[in-house]
């Protein structure tokens, strides 16, 4: 119904326009010289008269018996007048057009999807070419575009292949809402969700990867609210505007282009933990079987075999090699090189691409198939091969109406690994083993004191043995035993119309279909460690569809010659679901057979499960382009939104104005070439999440942190009130943001600077409201939050040399947010990501996202309140320990063009932010870090006053050496009460990273890397005709080569908790890559 | 000319229309139902929810600690260490503190209006009991906290009742039970045992009585408590994640290597080797000391998960005749009657002949040394309620409330905690929490 109401309204207003009369008809032809332009802009001047070539470059237009003067634009060419009097001809008229040197025009894409030249754009907007995306190497889109363009930060979830990244775009304003930027391809709303990753499992893929970098044409990132009136609730945190490549119209015979492109990847793991080889397993001084940390003795100091016990049980592993149990340890042999090597690897990446592209008169078709394979560096089951295929179809059935097609299908099959806070993860059993254990051979037969086989036993640092799961995984069997597959299948279709149906009306209807379908299965052999030790195993269908129907029209008014006036007034509708089920088991029935079905459980060891969302939203906008005198340029737009999750309308209003000044002052200005100022303001949303307006009932379950659970379904099913609270009332939440910027050019274009201030503030921000658990509720949804952000962001690119021979530029963007959570409705903090004793918090009055944990308690006077031994004692309450987000960030480069070679550098940074470095705390807790492996020499006079955490002084604790000196392992501190020693009870205490202080771990995570380093060479012609080949080009790509960083252990661009809300959290995350990518381009 | 830009600015004054045109009443209704979750439910179901919170509180995290804090655990590994050397912070106890109010007294509170409604007076006597259970645990851990205020809609924050307060609204709830049970043992999924709803209720009161110093109506409670062989349980008889024991959950299945009973008090008693033990000639701790623990050549000394105390399937004491036999005999033994005390005492040293005799506890006379004058015998009874309620969190508060009259000793600094400190996530949300102090302070009714 409101559909029909709406197509008639369009008609109605549209047809009641009036069209003037004419009286005599020029025709002719536009080109650049040798080609025809098509859609090049014909106009009497000074009248609203006007027309477009065809599809052959001719126009035909009518103009007054008197004669005019023509003026014939087309973007990037310099606007040509020509006079026709009653004695011109009026048939046959030749126009060629030049470029425009200053070459102004860039276009940019605009929120609908259409093109707008850059001059009359009033807000920022950053663009990058699909050719800079595909070289990074990188497999997702995005990933791509690190360090290239201002405030756009992103931070991988990790190193593992085809991982998902968190952008963020100007900060973070939002708390529990969606808070990802829209990405919207070939003008359809695109899912990039990243479904799983908390504290452990795996990194899941990210479905933005699922495209694949070679069909990108460019990506447009809008960053403020200029994309309001279309994209409403979805528009807060930016749109990601992709546009695919499509073939081109010619008339030209044998127009097709084919190109075969290959390359090959080599990556490897870019920054790694550094881990003692001094002391080995054990606890006291001495050595301890299955002990978890490395508090042990000396391992140079023992005598070089174990003793062994030959007649107890044995484990066996599959290489033959015996193992009996030690009954004194003497091997004295490091195995941290061992240990590393089995678990890293060269990742190796194939790529391949073909690619066609071809067009007559009426048609153009753009073709691409390719092939994505990839072996991470993780030495086991990770890999990912993506395999997609594209149809881009263009077809103008004639001047009126055009149609188009874009198809895209992919497939995708992975294999992950487990990571983080989990004891089957890889880190946490490779990082943590003690350095005089060879983890080499983690799989064999275990026999009893009897002799009974236990074959595929799992031998660990934790049960060397083999006599049971290992406490941890040993990475070993992480690696190559355990399986998390990922099974994507992904099609997206975008039909489109367009019809001119009354003169410069034009009528567009845009539907898309995105669908995927997502099989995981994660499965955990017999004897994985911990809660896996019988088994388990998740099988879980995931399926995502969005639909889209978008209709919009355009028409332009030139109300005289210094006034012209588009409209634009559409119609969009959204339809998003998703669906999972699936189910978990634990417990095998039979344990030495690895099948991923249920057929292996007991019913009361099987959980099945599934989820439904649906959302729906529909918007109807108008915006009008107001340009005046080809300087002034302002925008207003208008939106109206309805959706299934919040009730009642939602309005967006915006306003953009571009005014080029150059045009009134400053002319002919042999600095500054060009110049405008810009302004815009405006209101976009977040609708809130699905299902919160009612209180609900759930199935009941009691659980505690540690991950001991009662669920009520084993006690003959339990439905009980949920702990979180319904709203009715709930709104979306809304962000204004303004911003005012410039865009100059200087010294003949050579120099571009583009600046933008802007602040923005999201109101009625939703989460689910900490309220005490003493009402009867832990949380209750509601618009509480009030955050804000402002900063600054400037973008620069200069020619330095620019000639025939030697091309060669600088580029540069720099951006600074602050964050602030200005209020969240009393409550002291919320939490957003994490762990019990860390977490990445809103506090009011803090950034969003500050970490949040254990303190040091503190004296009035700011000193450390201290123990009876001199040491530093824990806060009864928690508080902020720092904050995530960077100060500011840069990306540099340059880019050459040399005798067929091109070559780009770039540089990134990231300054100021802090990161929780969880792993490298704990492993201090477990002795493995050279900072805990340190030895100190005191006199016999300290020795006999400096004390260690349980008071024990260092005469107590180590014999005297031959001066009379004390050595002991470990480093002496002094908290304002006299020096201590922090040895292994102060590590394993209060010191360690499973202290109930993380203060001493929240960590400068400054970066500064390489990020980029690409050469491409064209293979010049004379090599070329030998070969008969039209083009070629060979390519180097290096991406993170370098990477200078003061955080330990790990790459800071990381971060465990992925895309959720928490961020600068690591913990056991598997590890960051660098990569060589070496490829070859044939064009035919 | 004018009439062109009428018309554009007509086109854009239009838009609006569209806005108020659109209609949205069907487009909510959507998402107006969660499909993923139910809009109401019976209480006959929702109060074995109730109960489970109940299990989890006190055999769960809570009780973990409160064992850690008593010395019959260790805190051996990871986070544990620090928790063994009294090193806590307010966040340590956010998870038990939400899950038994938002899941345990706020489902109880919803429980009782229902059954109410649906006149199921047994059901409403259920969850009073359930409400008191979970209540008079947490004001024995946190001292003052919100009771007759808490989980009541429309009280956003709720006050602190002192403790004293919590637990005569507590005794009030477990009164007004008794009078609504009869002898019925329904409405109890989440238990196991052939206990009646009146003798819990009835040892519940007593064990609150006897924290208030209240030896005569301890006595009286107690009387009509849990009898022979009618142990109150938690039931765990499946062997699946989600069913079994929390302790066997925590010590195995989740967090294998944490907590152990290396070098604990509990195993100082009981081990043969130790100064400390409690053997004798009429007391053989063998079969007990196995079944408490699991020792191998290879790790500490475990808590016995693996066919002892913390089996998967081992069902746990929540309220027991053992525990109401010494409640009878440490109030005797207060109030001077020295051989009504003994005459309780004995009752459980025979229950525990029965289990892991015979032969191994044979009655104690008056004469026998450990018993032979009331300070001695106070002590025995006390030392045998700490071994007996192993795991439970009764022992933690039989410490405190005696002013640690068995002497377990202290592991970090020179005195024991007194407390639970209030979660931060309490702190963070209700100005009513009273000020944080430390974890070593006594709560009202052990001071």
């Amino acid at each position: 119904m409101k559909r029909k109401l709406l197509s008639f309204l369009f008609v109605w207003m549209i047809s009641i326009l009036t069209v003037w009369s004419q009286n005599r008809t020029v025709t002719g032809l536009v080109t650049d010289g040798s080609e025809p332009i098509i859609g090049a802009t014909v106009a009497v001047k000074g009248s609203t008269t006007g027309t477009t070539t065809d599809e052959n470059g001719k126009f035909s237009i009518n103009i007054p018996e008197a004669g005019a003067t023509l003026k014939i634009r087309f973007l990037g060419m310099t606007v040509k007048e020509i006079v026709v009097d009653q004695n011109s001809p009026t048939t046959g008229l030749n126009i060629t057009l030049v470029k425009d040197p200053l070459m102004l025009d860039e276009v940019r894409v605009t929120a609908i999807g259409e093109q707008k030249s850059l001059r009359k754009i009033g807000y920022s907007t950053s663009q990058i070419q699909g050719k800079s995306v595909a070289s990074s190497g990188e497999s997702g889109v995005i990933q791509g575009l690190s360090g290239k363009v201002s405030n756009l930060a992103i931070t991988k979830n990790s190193g593992d292949p085809g991982a998902g990244a968190f952008i963020q775009i100007r900060g973070q304003s939002t708390i529990t809402g969606n808070l990802q930027p829209l990405i919207v391809i070939d003008g359809v709303p695109m899912s990039n969700s990243s479904i799983g990753g908390g504290v452990d499992g795996v990194v899941q893929q990210s479905r933005l990867n699922d495209i694949n970098p070679e069909d990108i044409a460019n990506v447009e990132v809008l960053k403020g609210a200029a994309a309001a009136a279309v994209w409403g609730t979805r528009a807060s945190n930016g749109v990601i505007i992709v546009t695919t490549k499509r073939g081109s119209r010619s008339s030209k015979k044998n127009n097709i282009n084919v190109e075969v492109s290959s390359s090959l990847a080599l990556d490897f793991i870019n920054k790694e933990y550094e881990k003692q080889g001094t002391y080995g397993q054990g606890t006291g001084g001495k050595w301890k079987a299955n002990a978890g940390g490395s508090w042990g003795d000396k391992i140079a100091l023992r005598s070089g075999a174990d003793s062994l016990n030959l007649s107890g049980p044995k484990f066996v592993a599959e290489n033959g090699t015996v193992y009996n149990p030690i009954l004194k340890k003497g091997d004295n042999k490091e195995y941290n090189t061992a240990n590393r090597d089995q678990v890293f690897r060269t990742g190796v990446t194939y790529n391949n691409n073909i690619s066609i592209s071809s067009g007559n008169e009426k048609s153009a078709i753009y073709f691409n198939l390719s092939d994505w394979n990839q072996q991470g560096i993780l030495n086991g089951n990770s890999d990912y091969r993506r395999t997609t295929g594209r149809l881009n179809y263009t077809h103008n059935l004639n001047d009126k109406f055009k149609f188009s097609l874009n198809t895209f299908l992919s497939k995708i099959f992975s294999n992950r690994i487990q990571q983080g806070s989990n004891l089957d993860g890889l880190y946490l059993g490779y990082l943590r083993t003690a350095p005089d254990f060879n983890n080499t051979d983690y799989i064999g037969t275990y026999y009893n004191a009897a002799g009974i086989p236990v074959f595929n036993s799992h031998r660990g640092y934790r049960n060397y043995m083999g006599s049971a799961a290992p406490t941890y995984n040993n990475p070993g069997w992480t690696l190559n035993k355990q399986t998390n597959t990922s099974d994507v299948t992904r099609v997206i279709i975008t039909p489109e119309a367009s019809w001119e149906w009354a003169k410069k009306s034009i009528l567009t209807v845009r539907t898309g279909y995105d669908i995927s379908n997502d099989r995981r299965i994660t499965y955990f052999p017999y004897l994985s460690a911990a809660s896996a030790s019988n088994g388990a195993f998740t099988d879980q269908f995931l399926k995502q569809s969005e639909i889209s129907f978008h209709a919009y029209n355009k028409n332009s008014f030139e109300v005289n010659k210094d006034l012209s006036i588009n409209t634009t007034v559409g119609f969009l509708y959204t339809n998003r679901s998703y669906y999972t089920i699936g189910g978990s088991a634990s417990q095998f029935i039979l344990n030495n057979q690895d099948r991923n079905a249920f057929i292996n459980y007991t019913t009361a060891n099987m959980n099945p499960f599934n989820s439904v969302e649906n959302l729906e939203n529909n918007r109807v906008y108008g915006i009008a382009d107001i340009d005046y005198q080809d300087k002034v340029f302002l925008q207003l737009t208008a939106a109206s939104e309805a959706a299934s999750t919040f009730k009642g309308r939602f309005y967006y209003p915006s306003a953009t104005l571009a005014y080029e000044f150059t045009k009134d002052i400053l002319q002919n200005n042999k600095v500054l070439s060009y110049g405008k100022l810009r302004a815009s303001a405006g209101l976009v949303g977040v609708e809130p999440p699905a299902y919160i307006w009612n209180t609900n009932y759930i199935n009941s379950s009691s659980a505690s942190g540690w991950g001991e659970t009662l669920d009520g379904s084993q006690f003959g099913g339990s439905i009980y009130r949920s702990s979180i609270q319904g709203n009715p009332n709930i709104k979306p939440e809304q962000k204004t943001e303004f911003e005012i910027g410039t865009d100059l050019k200087f010294l003949k274009n050579r120099i571009g600077l583009s600046a933008t201030y802007y602040q923005n503030k999201t109101t009625g921000a939703i989460f689910a409201v900490d309220v005490p658990a003493s009402s009867g509720f832990t949380s209750k949804w509601d618009n509480a939050a009030t955050i804000s952000n402002r900063g600054w962001e400037a973008e620069l690119n200069f020619k330095v040399i620019d000639n025939s021979k030697l091309t060669l530029s600088v580029y540069g963007n720099v951006s600074s947010n602050k964050n602030n959570v200005d209020d969240i409705s009393g409550v002291n903090s919320i939490f957003l990501a994490g762990f019990t004793g860390t977490s990445s918090r809103a506090v009011a009055g803090q950034a969003l996202g500050v970490f949040w944990g254990g303190k040091w308690e503190t004296n009035a006077d700011g000193s450390f309140a201290l123990d009876g031994n001199g040491f530093k004692k824990a806060a009864a309450t928690e508080g902020v320990l720092g904050d995530p987000n960077a100060k500011y960030r840069a990306g540099i480069g340059s880019v050459i063009s040399w005798k067929g070679f091109d070559v780009n550098i770039l540089f990134e940074t990231s300054q100021g932010g802090q990161m929780w470095a969880g792993t490298y705390g704990v492993l201090n807790n477990f002795g493995v870090t050279p900072e805990t492996a340190n030895e100190v020499t005191v006199t016999a006079d300290e020795a006999a006053t400096i004390k260690n955490y349980r008071g024990q002084t260092i005469s107590q604790l180590a014999t005297a050496n031959t001066d009379g000196s004390y050595t002991i392992r470990g480093n002496i501190a002094d908290y304002g009460g006299g020096k201590v020693l922090l040895d292994e009870s102060w590590y394993t205490g209060l010191g360690g990273g499973f202290g109930s202080v993380s203060q001493d771990y929240i960590r400068d995570a400054s970066w500064f890397r390489l990020r980029e380093l690409s050469v491409n060479y064209k293979l010049p012609k004379a090599v070329l005709s030998k070969l008969h080949i039209p083009g070629a080009s060979v390519g180097f790509t290096g991406r993170n080569l370098l990477l200078w960083t003061e955080f330990p252990g790990v790459d800071p661009e990381l971060n465990l908790t992925g895309t959720s809300n928490g961020r600068g959290l690591d913990y056991f995350t598997n590890p960051g890559t660098k990569s060589l990518i070496f490829s070859l381009k044939l064009n035919f | 000319m004018k009439k062109t830009i009428k018309y554009i600015l007509a086109g854009i004054l239009f838009a609006p229309l569209f806005f108020i045109t659109s209609c949205n009443k069907d487009i909510n209704d959507i998402n107006k139902i969660n499909p993923n979750e139910f809009s109401d439910s019976d209480p006959k179901l929702m109060i074995t929810g109730a109960q489970l919170a109940n299990v989890m509180l006190n055999e769960g995290e809570a009780a973990r600690l409160a064992g850690i804090f008593a010395g019959q655990f260790t805190g051996y590994d990871r986070q544990y260490i620090s928790y063994g050397q009294y090193n806590m912070t307010s966040g340590d106890f956010n998870s038990p503190w939400e899950e038994l109010y938002s899941k345990g007294v706020g489902q109880c509170k919803l429980v009782r209006a229902k059954a109410i409604t649906a006149n199921d007076k047994v059901l409403e006597g259920v969850a009073m009991i359930t409400e008191a259970n979970l209540l008079l645990t947490t004001s024995s851990l946190w001292g003052d906290v919100p009771s007759s205020q808490a989980c009541v809609e429309g009280i956003n924050t709720p006050v602190y009742d002192k403790m004293s307060v919590v637990y005569t609204y507590c005794i009030g709830l477990l009164d007004s039970a008794i009078a609504r049970v009869g002898t019925s043992n329904k409405y109890a999924t989440a238990y196991a045992g052939t206990f009646t709803w009146k003798e819990v209720a009835n040892t519940l009161k007593a064990r609150a009585l006897l924290h208030k110093k209240d030896y005569a109506g301890a006595i009286a409670a107690a009387t009509d408590g849990v009898s022979a062989g009618n142990d109150f349980h938690a039931k765990h008889e499946t062997a699946a994640p989600g069913a079994w024991n929390i302790y066997y959950d925590f010590l195995d299945w989740n967090r294998s290597g944490y907590m152990s009973c290396e070098g604990s008090h509990m195993f100082a008693l009981l081990d043969s080797a130790s100064t400390k033990n409690k053997r004798n000639a009429k007391t053989d701790e063998t079969a007990r000391f196995d079944y408490y623990f699991l020792l191998d050549n290879y790790s500490p000394v475990d808590p016995n998960m693996y066919g002892g105390i913390f089996d998967a399937q081992a069902n746990f004491a929540l309220a027991s005749y053992n525990e109401n036999q010494l409640i009878l005999a440490e109030c005797y033994a207060r109030t001077s009657n020295d051989a009504k005390a003994l005459e309780h005492l004995n009752k459980v040293r025979k229950a525990h002949d029965d289990k892991f005799g015979p032969g191994a506890y044979s009655d104690y006379v008056s004469t026998d040394a450990q018993v032979s004058d009331n300070a001695k015998l106070l002590k025995e009874i006390l030392t045998e309620k700490y071994v007996s309620l192993f795991g439970q969190v009764e022992a933690f508060n039989d410490i405190r409330r005696t002013k640690n009259l068995i002497g377990i000793p202290i592991n970090n600094g020179t005195t024991l905690p007194g407390r639970f400190l209030y979660p931060q996530s309490e702190i963070n949300s209700n100005p009513n929490t009273p000020a944080p102090g430390t974890l070593f302070d006594a709560v009202e009714l052990f001071k």
